[in-house]
């Protein structure tokens, strides 16, 4: 971590930073900032790139313990479709869309890695 | 702590920020430590900080933290004479406490009777009934058949609450709130009750929805008399996990105060109760009932540390050598302290963890300011343990003050390599049902259940982010700084 010394509107502010793998952290005004530095004008945090899109991937490595459609069901938006654990606790998984399972990757006993995908939604 | 006697070599059977508070109590006290660890936690400060310390067994814990026989042996490697289980793992597993003594080491932790009588959550609720203290509806019975517990549910009136007889720590815990649910619910706290503490057994209560989390810190010395710390107040919980605790109460007025603490004694003493203790209330419209006791220290406990002026380490310590504390008769508390846990998680990703190699910290130090961590940048946050990474406490004069002093100095922490909870606890911080002091346990879900939206940079933040970004890749222009900086150089940047 360096502490950058930069103006902003007429001050100047010393602003510890980081960059690390592409990614700009950084601690400005009480909040931690991370943004890819690549493009820096780009935010990386909060932003939803799989919504809505049918696709349910890991969202952390973890065990699958219970998987609760089969291809073909009709699910509606919000409805569990896997359950995982990781870090001892259980995390439910659920459709961001309504419509029909198309594929089921995740298995119940299984260890999936971040961002394996689980289940795939698709038009009714 | 069936038979005090003096030791010198204190083997630590846990890991974290727990484990860097065991280590340096030790060393204060001028005890040798042995830490004992997994291959992964080989990235920590207890390791670096412990004199000794020995590998015991892979990264998940059913290998290595909650291995009875790998905890024992290693401790017996080192030479060391006593092992402090710590909380979480092996601390409330009575079995783990006989190993220990039938091995001829000390465990710094109470009898494994009151370990069990206490531990399970069933015969502690009977010891409390049985000497009249305030207990919930529910069930308890030994029949588990999932239809015979529903119909137990419906018989007690939703919502239920179903938890595991073994549990601890928020595990194995789930709310019913009507008839559709109850299957799931209760088959999944059953299979979170196996994976977490060996056992599926669950017991159902009647589950009060307006209730606060008040419990008693109490602690048996080595003369047999059991001293009352008095409360701390964790009604701020997400899925039944503490997030942020203070000391004393909000909530109480010295009446309750004198008789909740009055209860949490009795119980405890009658019990011929030794070491740290804490019993566990839910309290709505004035009265409480007694939830369960924690035969262990309390991830909480520097709270009531700050506002009592004692170290319950290092009385945990004194106790189990048989030597007395130099701790007054009665307890006067003074002004108020608020911890908030640190956890490793994407607050704009509804707390989905967020695991990575920590790249730099800076705790912000300054008067009544506590920061208790167990990593630091170059360390690794593994998804195979729990996710608080540190917890950040402060003491004021005033409960308002103390909150103040919290906003302040979480505002001044810095993170990088993981996400965490701050802007999450900031949001909590600054509620006004949490400032007024009337948050009930169902506070978070009420409020914060739909996460928090992702703050924006406005254009001109970005074209100085972009400005920073341009600095930072040029190691020549800038400034160091920081005692506990990580070289970015070292974590393969520019490796994509």
């Amino acid at each position: 971590m360096r502490w950058l010394e930069v103006e902003f509107q007429g001050h100047k502010y010393r602003v510890p930073v980081t960059k690390h793998q592409g990614k700009l952290w950084f601690h400005w005004r009480g909040e931690t900032h991370v943004l890819d530095s690549s493009h820096a004008a780009r935010r990386t945090s909060g932003e939803k790139a799989s919504l809505r899109s049918g696709v349910i991937a890991a969202p952390m490595p973890g065990k699958v313990t219970r998987v609760s459609v089969k291809k073909g069901d009709t699910v509606k938006s919000g409805q569990a479709l896997v359950v995982m654990e990781a870090m001892k606790m259980e995390y439910t998984l659920e459709a961001d869309r309504e419509g029909k399972v198309e594929e089921v990757r995740a298995q119940a006993g299984k260890q999936v890695a971040l961002g394996e995908v689980l289940v795939r939604v698709g038009d009714a | 702590m069936a038979r005090p006697r003096k030791f010198e070599k204190v083997a630590i059977a846990n890991r974290g920020e727990v484990a860097v508070r065991i280590i340096r109590a030790c060393q204060e006290l001028g005890l040798e430590t042995v830490l004992l660890h997994s291959t992964v936690d080989e990235g920590s400060i207890a390791f670096r900080l412990s004199d000794e310390t020995v590998c015991i067994g892979e990264a998940p814990s059913a290998k290595s933290y909650l291995n009875i026989e790998a905890n024992v042996q290693g401790a017996l490697s080192a030479g060391a004479d006593a092992i402090h289980p710590g909380f979480g793992f092996l601390s409330e597993n009575a079995a783990f406490a006989e190993a220990v003594a039938e091995a001829g080491m000390v465990f710094i932790g109470p009898s494994p009777e009151n370990i069990r009588l206490f531990g399970d959550k069933i015969s502690a609720k009977t010891h409390v009934k049985k000497n009249g203290g305030p207990v919930i509806p529910g069930y308890t019975g030994a029949d588990q058949a999932i239809w015979g517990l529903i119909k137990e549910c419906e018989k007690i009136g939703y919502p239920v609450i179903c938890k595991a007889a073994a549990g601890g720590g928020g595990r194995g815990l789930k709310v019913i709130r009507n008839a559709k649910e109850a299957k799931d619910a209760i088959e999944s706290a059953q299979r979170e009750a196996q994976s977490a503490f060996g056992s599926s057994q669950v017991f159902l209560e009647k589950y009060l929805d307006q209730a606060k989390h008040i419990e008693v810190q109490v602690f048996g010395d080595s003369s047999g008399h059991v001293h009352t710390l008095f409360e701390r107040e964790c009604s701020v919980q997400r899925r039944h996990q503490k997030i942020i605790e203070e000391a004393l109460s909000p909530s109480l007025d010295e009446k309750l105060r004198r008789e909740i603490a009055f209860v949490a004694r009795e119980l405890t003493e009658r019990a011929g109760y030794r070491g740290a203790g804490t019993v566990e209330f839910l309290l709505q419209d004035g009265k409480f009932y007694f939830m369960e006791v924690n035969t262990r220290l309390q991830v909480e406990h520097p709270v009531t540390e700050l506002v009592m002026g004692v170290d319950l380490v290092k009385a945990q310590l004194m106790t189990a050598m048989g030597q007395a504390l130099p701790w007054p008769k009665e307890f006067t508390p003074r002004g108020h302290a608020i911890e908030c846990r640190l956890y490793a998680e994407d607050p704009y990703k509804g707390g989905m963890p967020s695991t990575g190699r920590l790249l730099a910290t800076d705790w912000p130090q300054g008067p009544g300011r506590r920061f208790e961590t167990g990593f630091e940048a170059g360390d690794e946050i593994t998804a195979f343990y729990d996710p608080m990474i540190a917890k950040v406490i402060v003491w004021d004069e005033t409960r308002i003050r103390a909150i103040q002093k919290m906003r302040r100095t979480l505002s001044e922490c810095v993170i990088f390599g993981v996400r965490t909870n701050i802007p999450l606890l900031q949001e909590i911080l600054s509620h006004e049902e949490f400032l007024s002091g009337t948050m009930t346990t169902r506070f978070f879900e009420t409020h914060f259940s739909k996460g928090l939206k992702a703050p924006e940079l406005s254009e001109s933040e970005l074209k100085m982010a972009q400005q920073l970004n341009a600095q930072v890749g040029d190691a020549g222009g800038a400034r160091g700084g920081g005692t506990n900086e990580g070289n970015p150089w070292s974590f393969g940047w520019g490796r994509e």
